[in-house]
């Protein structure tokens, strides 16, 4: 609760008429092959970003191991048919282009930028890892033991050990549920299990290319079909994954650091995907609790009672389940007190309704943000690959604002209380054992795990 | 090739401050910065910490609009907004619906104009600023490193060696008096520029800022430290315990030429060759042929943004089967390497490209993503501070673009020497390194 009476402010200008937005055209076409192709004109930069998605992750294949889409996916940069390694760096240099690749845990993807002059030759690149990636041995064995110091650097990262007990706590044996793999399981990888995942995953049916830049969208359309109409590949069979589990009570997991010389707090429940009819409602729900910057929870727990730095919530749209949580690195004195003002805040979205000026902000808000990624080729790209990859409707961007200014109070209580599952929080909390363990016990049956995942009592 | 330009027009205002204004009517939005030319290099001693501390209070109330009420309204506005503390600026930014314009502006003034905070605004903050440390240092692996280890081993002048986030003692000790003063001592009109981008008309946008941020009264002209570096004459070495990771580290940092001198240009190709990501001859060498480390990238932090001393810093981390020794071994031999032979006329080639690529991401680039041409308005309010010259940045491009393969290898040559050089070691506490005696040697 605030202890402090909040003043207004005097004299504030009042807004303009608001200018309409205009969201470019976008171009959609089906090459020859099978691949979707989506294009967006952006004239800011003399450049294009683009992303050749793949509509399988890590999800999809953690029933062989966990982590094997992002290894592959690794792996794809470092060699082809016709380039080593060496040659794919400097080619890329050569055009001025940046290029990653990686999986989560629904798509794999390979994302790049380049300058407008060179479309093709980037392209020509994009294609060749796609189809003719030859996962040289050196380099998957360099790549792997790679991966081996990054495992274990991960597990000294509190917000990593935070986000890994909450998704083993929500998803249990669901993929969802290992985020990352364990030292074993690296040790355990083999190139040819990463050629299988390539051979299955990497097709023009599964996947999706996204352009957005400084082009004309026809001629652009037309070099893609040049360079990537002669690959070939079917959809990999979808699997359906067991349900997760759905966690009743609150309980609290302590993962203990010795020496932490802070807590980092995340607690969290299942929500819905961005399919959901619900979405847009509980995307302005978060935003009013603590989703923004003067959001409840952070002019609470900051700006008020000075707890944290870092206060947020969000909710994390997974393709196949959603969850909602809350985040903080507190004091650790203050784990009780931050934990208590997180559920009060919860609480009082799920028994009060919010007043229509409070309302009228958050939606102000939402409606705003929405719009600024219209003004970056990244930002632009961005929006379109949430669009298409949760096959929302076409009009997605153009009604989007609308459907937050038709929200009303009711809407968001109920909302809340759907939601905002205070009574069934799973929190966790990361810290040193003895400076904490027993303000967690304070909010639910306690489990305490060490750095490594061992259950420790 | 396609070039970029940016429209803009800019001018200064009878009580000092300049201003910016640079139309781009791609989106309904426009971003507004207000920089002033104060930074953590130049605070106060014994108040370490104390331009970013500061920072923070300017979001704590002003004269007319209280404390959250900033936020408040620029949220409620359908923008987003935060503030920076550097070397030798700090900054303040908005992005926002462009109807939203003038309510920005107001805020800006009545900020600059009067800033009204109290003792709870004081110790809120403070607390809150001393989560932020332990979140990004004192609680993370490799936290700070090396940006806040690095200078105290690198430099003698206070001005440049302190700690920038702040010893907490210091952060306790500053009070009110201290805040009024850092106010009224750096942030005059006189000594910042205010930055309008985007849906803005160029007449409107001079206008406004008049019409708001004229009736401030200018104040005396800040005087500023002397950062100046007595001559380094010998390699510097420090050593920091590593609390929470896995891999023993180190930083390697060279001091840099002044800005915007040719030495500068050749420096910023060479940084590019040897960093510059996986074709990078440092990743190349040491993760991907050597594979003595895991990590290995760096440069020179904020090319267009500094004033004062600064350098290239390279961070490695390596794999604990070897010693600092091997992985320094081999860094110098990648030094070496390109101070012998050069680099070849393909290699620049590919370097200005992509030199020129970085840049106009640089222009577009946003802060975590959500900040429209924070990368633009970072670069206008550098050019404009410390060159009164913002359209430089449709110019700056051509310097780098004309390094000759020997001007990189004579700035090499003077720069690239172990007695400019400075390194810091950050290795595991726990780890239990191998002994000298059985480290592998690097293949």
């Amino acid at each position: 609760m605030a202890t402090r009476t909040v003043e207004v402010a005097r004299g504030v200008p009042e807004l303009a008429a608001e200018r309409a937005v205009t969201w470019p055209r976008r171009t959609k076409a089906r090459l020859s092959n099978g691949l979707e192709v989506i294009l967006a004109e952006s004239h800011s930069i003399p450049k294009f970003h683009g992303e050749l998605f793949f509509r399988s992750g890590n999800a999809a294949v953690a029933d062989r191991t966990p982590g094997l889409g992002e290894m592959t996916a690794t792996v794809v940069r470092t060699g082809t048919a016709k380039r080593v390694s060496r040659q794919i760096e400097e080619d890329l240099r050569r055009i001025g282009a940046d290029l990653s690749s990686s999986a989560g845990a629904d798509t794999s993807a390979i994302s790049f930028a380049g300058l407008a002059e060179f479309p093709e030759p980037l392209l020509g690149l994009v294609n060749e890892l796609a189809r003719e990636a030859t996962f040289p041995e050196a380099e998957f064995e360099r790549e792997r033991r790679q991966k081996l110091e990054e495992v274990k650097l991960e597990r000294t990262q509190p917000g990593f050990l935070a986000s890994e007990r909450l998704r083993k706590v929500l998803f249990g044996a669901h993929p969802y549920g290992q985020v990352s793999p364990s030292e074993a399981q690296v040790a355990a990888y083999k190139r040819e299990d990463l050629q299988a995942v390539y051979r299955e995953s990497y097709a023009p049916e599964n996947a999706l290319l996204l352009l957005v830049g400084d082009f004309d969208s026809q001629e652009t359309l037309k070099t893609a079909e040049k360079v990537f109409g002669e690959w070939k590949g079917a959809k990999p069979a979808t699997k359906t994954s067991a349900a997760p589990p759905n966690p009743r009570g609150r309980r609290v997991y302590l993962v203990h650091v010795p020496g932490a010389v802070q807590t980092q707090v995340l607690a969290g429940c299942h929500a819905i995907t961005r399919k959901h009819p619900d979405w847009v409602k509980l995307g302005l729900t978060n935003s009013l609790y603590g989703g923004a910057f003067n959001s409840r929870l952070v002019m609470n727990i900051r700006e008020d009672k000075g707890y944290t730095y870092s206060p947020r919530s969000g909710v994390n749209a997974l393709r196949q389940h959603g969850y909602f949580s809350v985040s903080a690195a507190v004091r650790n004195d203050v784990v009780a007190a931050s934990l208590t003002e997180i559920f009060y805040e919860m609480d009082r979205l799920r028994s009060v309704p919010v007043s229509r000026a409070e309302l009228a902000d958050a939606q102000n808000y939402l409606s705003g943000v929405f719009s600024m990624g219209l003004a970056t080729q990244d930002g632009l790209l961005s929006q379109l690959s949430t669009v298409a990859l949760n096959e929302l409707p076409d009009d997605h961007l153009e009604t989007y604002r609308q459907k937050v200014r038709a929200l009303t109070p009711e809407d968001l209580l109920a909302t809340a209380r759907k939601y905002l599952d205070s009574a069934n929080m799973q929190i966790v909390v990361v810290g040193d054992r003895a400076q904490i363990e027993e303000q967690a016990a304070l909010f639910g049956e306690l489990e305490i795990y060490d750095a490594q995942g061992t259950r420790l009592s | 090739m396609k070039r970029l330009h940016i429209a803009m027009e800019s001018t200064t205002l009878a009580n000092g401050l300049k201003v910016v204004i640079a139309p781009d009517s791609t989106a309904p939005v426009v971003t507004v910065g207000v920089y002033y030319k104060i930074g953590f290099r130049l605070e106060p001693r014994g108040r370490s910490g104390f331009a970013h501390l500061f920072e923070h209070m300017m979001f704590q109330g002003s004269a007319n609009a209280p404390k959250m009420q900033h936020i408040k309204l620029i949220n409620s506005s359908g923008g987003v907004l935060n503030g920076s503390t550097s070397y030798d600026v700090t900054n303040y930014y908005q992005a926002v619906p462009s109807n939203a314009l003038e309510r920005v502006l107001w805020l800006e003034a009545d900020r600059m104009r009067a800033l009204k905070v109290d003792d709870e605004n004081l110790k809120n903050q403070r607390d809150v600023v001393k989560e932020e440390v332990r979140v990004n240092v004192m609680n993370q692996p490799y936290g700070g490193f090396p940006w806040l280890d690095m200078p105290p081993v690198a430099f003698r002048n206070w001005a440049n060696a302190h700690n920038f986030y702040g010893d907490f003692a210091d952060l306790d000790a500053a009070d009110l008096a201290d805040v009024q003063a850092f106010f009224k001592t750096y942030y005059v009109p006189n000594n910042s520029v205010l930055l309008v981008l985007g849906d803005v008309k160029a007449a409107e946008g001079i206008a406004l800022a008049e019409k708001y941020f004229e009736g401030i009264p200018a104040g005396a002209a800040p005087h500023f430290a002397d950062p100046t570096e007595p001559e380094q004459t010998e390699e510097r070495h420090g050593f920091v315990e590593e609390k929470f990771g896995t891999l023993p580290a180190m930083a390697i940092g060279y001091l840099m030429p002044k800005r915007r001198t040719a030495d500068w240009c050749a420096m910023a190709l060479l940084d590019q060759a040897l960093h510059g990501g996986r074709a990078g001859r440092l990743y190349r060498d040491l993760v991907l042929e050597k594979q003595i480390a895991v990590e290995a990238d760096g440069g020179i932090d904020d090319i267009f943004g500094y004033n004062g001393p600064t350098q290239m810093t390279t961070r490695i981390l390596h794999k604990p089967e070897f010693i600092n020794e091997t992985a320094l071994a081999a860094f110098d031999l990648v030094i070496r390497e390109v101070l012998e032979n050069g680099i070849s006329a393909d290699e620049l080639e590919q370097l200005k490209v992509k030199w020129r690529s970085d840049y106009y991401a640089t222009l577009e680039g946003g802060r975590g993503g959500y900040m429209p041409k924070y990368g633009l308005m970072h670069l206008l309010a550098c050019f404009t501070l410390f060159d009164n010259e913002p359209q430089l940045v449709n110019t700056i491009l051509e310097g780098f673009l004309n390094v000759t393969r020997e001007e990189i290898q004579a700035a090499g040559e003077k720069y690239l020497r172990k007695e400019k050089r400075a390194i810091v070691f950050r290795n595991p506490v726990k780890a239990g390194l191998p002994a000298k005696a059985d480290a592998k040697e690097a293949a």
